[in-house]
């Protein structure tokens, strides 16, 4: 039955109806097909362009590349959307905003990340203010290379997209999107994520740190600086008193 | 105080006003803009607080692109640095290479050959051509339904910008980041056919800068700028604004002009000024200076000298600069204003990088003047304000 089919990503109320009606079973499978034909001819994107992608994802979608030919289009907001294209750097202070537009896409939906900033961080990926990658936020379908990548590249990225939407919709099997590897590169400093000597434990800390930043009440850090000032300034006072105390007590000892 | 005069008079916006004592004409509402908004050109958040649909109180909060840029260049060699300040200005990333590589050449006391002046000049006019284009189309994006549907303009923008691009992926092999500038000159050498193509190119995009000024001579197009977000010179003076958005406020200040570094002591150019203030003064005051670069541009590629292209030993490897002590400011104009670079020499790294690497953005300072701009205007004014000062978040966050 192609409602309880664990392989599907995603329900829809055709099949919910047709399935009330015996005999029409046969029919489900075509309508899965016409509609998946739909879905990967007519993706949609959000932007999530923070930096210098942006700027050539702008190009991509300007006259001389235009994805509009392949149906692609672009929506200023996530309800709208079906692929979601991470161009640029996220940041600690971005990533909570990333997940939650991706939790307001609808089901069935996609990601891009586009550029090294947004596969891996890139040179900025020890900084401490800087996500190693939009994968340790949010699934990654297809990656991107380049800094930033040129719209024939993002072109090709909506392709890739495209024919494992269509490997997907007919059962086969897809290639699972690995990390793309970049060849002859002088290794980092700070090794890739993933690789055995990064230490995820501090990705891992770094990710949950970004993850559990309240968006609806941010600490009040001027009041704990005042509290914290307060503190030393009592600490100093106390311990020049008991200094101020051991020498009046010395000088009396001398006297005596 | 002359501050709170301007305040109380209505001149300037209050960015310091109390909400608690404020006594609304209609409902008080706080309304959130980013950070995620397709016309903040990246990711910045506004906090509206709305007296019905008027602004009376804004206050921006950058550093959702915060990347710790000045303490990652303490960390590498001065080679090492340029295409990193490239991400900064990502719009214009031949003036950051630039400016960081010119701080560099002065603290050493390299002279650079005439050559790669001039031919620095030349990509830098090049580079404020493509910023201002690029500015145009998306300004075009975000006055919307003014100008046929909205994305006519940014398309008509884009194919131009789109011929630039191919003159600098002609020249350096790359379309964006380009990697071109290094200490004591420039890396690539003109190739050859390559200043014809500039000459088409510049042909090309000079008639179709006046279709652009016939598409936006148009009442509903002024009626969205004109005297909307006007920044009066006392205001842009003390906020410490520079570029275009101070000339159009009616000062006349441009480094190119007032402290010549590069070529521009050797060429005419004219400094184009507005009086207006507004977002069709800066409207103005940018299409004029794209036609004045494309002229200087013109010039440049005609005279480009012959010569060498490095002045110094060329550099081979990252270390071979090496700087004990000294200091180091320099400021370039690019599209957005004075985008200065202060380098302190002598880190730990065996001197071959800085101790103190600071930028001062132009963008932040533009950024600075929306919480004065702001109240008294509507909600839809905050877009065609925002968009006119033209900042990009890479370089207020840093």
């Amino acid at each position: 039955m192609a409602v309880d089919d664990p392989g599907r990503s995603y329900s829809h109320p055709l099949f919910d109806t047709l399935e009330r009606f015996p005999g029409l079973d046969l029919a489900t499978t075509t309508a899965d097909k016409l509609l998946n034909w739909g879905a990967r001819n007519s993706l949609w994107i959000f932007p999530m362009a923070t930096s210098c992608c942006g700027i050539e994802f702008m190009a991509s979608a300007a006259s001389r590349v235009d994805f509009d030919r392949m149906g692609s289009f672009t929506r200023a907001t996530p309800r709208q959307a079906d692929v979601m294209v991470v161009a640029g750097t996220i940041t600690v202070k971005m990533a909570p905003r990333v997940k939650r537009l991706w939790d307001q896409m609808p089901e069935p939906k996609w990601c891009v990340a586009m550029g090294s900033c947004a596969i891996s961080g890139d040179f900025y990926r020890d900084i401490y203010s800087v996500i190693p990658g939009i994968d340790t936020v949010i699934p990654v379908d297809v990656y991107v290379p380049g800094c930033p990548p040129n719209p024939e590249a993002l072109m090709a990225g909506l392709l890739v997209l495209q024919e494992k939407i269509a490997l997907k919709t007919a059962g086969l099997k897809t290639v699972p999107a690995g990390r793309p590897e970049t060849a002859k590169m002088i290794s980092p400093r700070i090794k890739r994520v993933g690789h055995p000597d990064r230490m995820p434990e501090i990705d891992a800390a770094q990710c949950a740190q970004a993850m559990s930043l309240d968006l609806t009440e941010p600490p009040d850090l001027l009041a704990a600086f005042t509290a914290a000032q307060a503190a030393a300034k009592a600490a100093r006072e106390a311990a020049e008193a008991a200094a101020a105390d051991a020498a009046a007590a010395d000088e009396k000892g001398g006297e005596a | 105080m002359a501050v709170k005069a301007n305040i109380d008079s209505g001149r300037w916006g209050d960015p310091y006003l109390d909400l608690s004592t404020y006594t609304a004409d209609a409902d008080l509402m706080e309304l959130n803009m980013g950070p995620q908004h397709p016309s903040t050109h990246g990711v910045f958040r506004v906090v509206l607080w709305l007296d019905g649909e008027t602004i009376v109180k804004a206050v921006p909060h950058p550093g959702y692109l915060h990347r710790g840029v000045e303490k990652l260049c303490e960390k590498l060699t001065y080679v090492q640095i340029t295409p990193i300040v490239d991400k900064n200005d990502y719009v214009a990333p031949m003036l950051n290479e630039q400016a960081v590589n010119m701080a560099v050449e002065q603290l050493m006391g390299i002279e650079v050959p005439r050559r790669a002046r001039w031919l620095r000049t030349l990509l830098a006019e090049l580079q404020r051509v493509a910023s201002h284009l690029l500015w145009l189309g998306t300004f075009g994006i975000d006055l919307g339904g003014a100008l046929g549907g909205g994305t006519s303009l940014f398309m008509y923008c884009f194919r131009e910008r789109e011929l630039i691009m191919d003159l600098f992926e002609g020249l350096t092999g790359s379309r964006f980041h380009y990697n071109t500038h290094t200490v004591g000159g420039n890396r690539h050498d003109v190739p050859a056919g390559w200043a014809e193509q500039v000459k088409q190119v510049l042909t090309f995009i000079e008639r179709h800068i006046d279709e652009y000024v016939a598409v936006l001579d148009h009442p509903i197009f002024e009626q969205r700028t004109m005297n909307v977000g006007v920044i009066d010179a006392e205001l842009a003076l003390g906020l410490g604004l520079t570029g275009p958005v101070l000339r159009a406020s009616g000062v006349d200040h441009d480094l190119r002009r007032d402290a010549p570094y590069h070529a521009y002591d050797e060429i005419d150019f004219k400094v184009p000024i507005a009086h207006g203030g507004d977002c069709y003064a800066r409207y103005e005051v940018r299409v004029a200076e794209m036609r004045e670069s494309i002229r200087m541009a013109r010039d440049l590629i005609d005279g480009l000298p012959e010569g060498p292209l490095v002045g110094a030993r060329p550099i081979k490897t990252p270390v071979q600069v090496k700087i004990k002590s000294g200091q180091a400011y320099v400021a370039l104009e690019t599209p957005r204003g004075e985008l200065g670079t202060y380098v302190i020499a002598g880190g730990d790294n065996r001197n071959a990088s800085p101790y103190r690497f600071k930028i001062r953005p132009p963008s932040l300072h533009s950024v600075s003047a929306l919480p004065w701009v702001l109240p008294g205007h509507q909600v839809s004014d905050v877009v065609a304000i925002l968009g006119s000062l033209d900042p990009i978040m890479g370089e207020v966050d840093r």
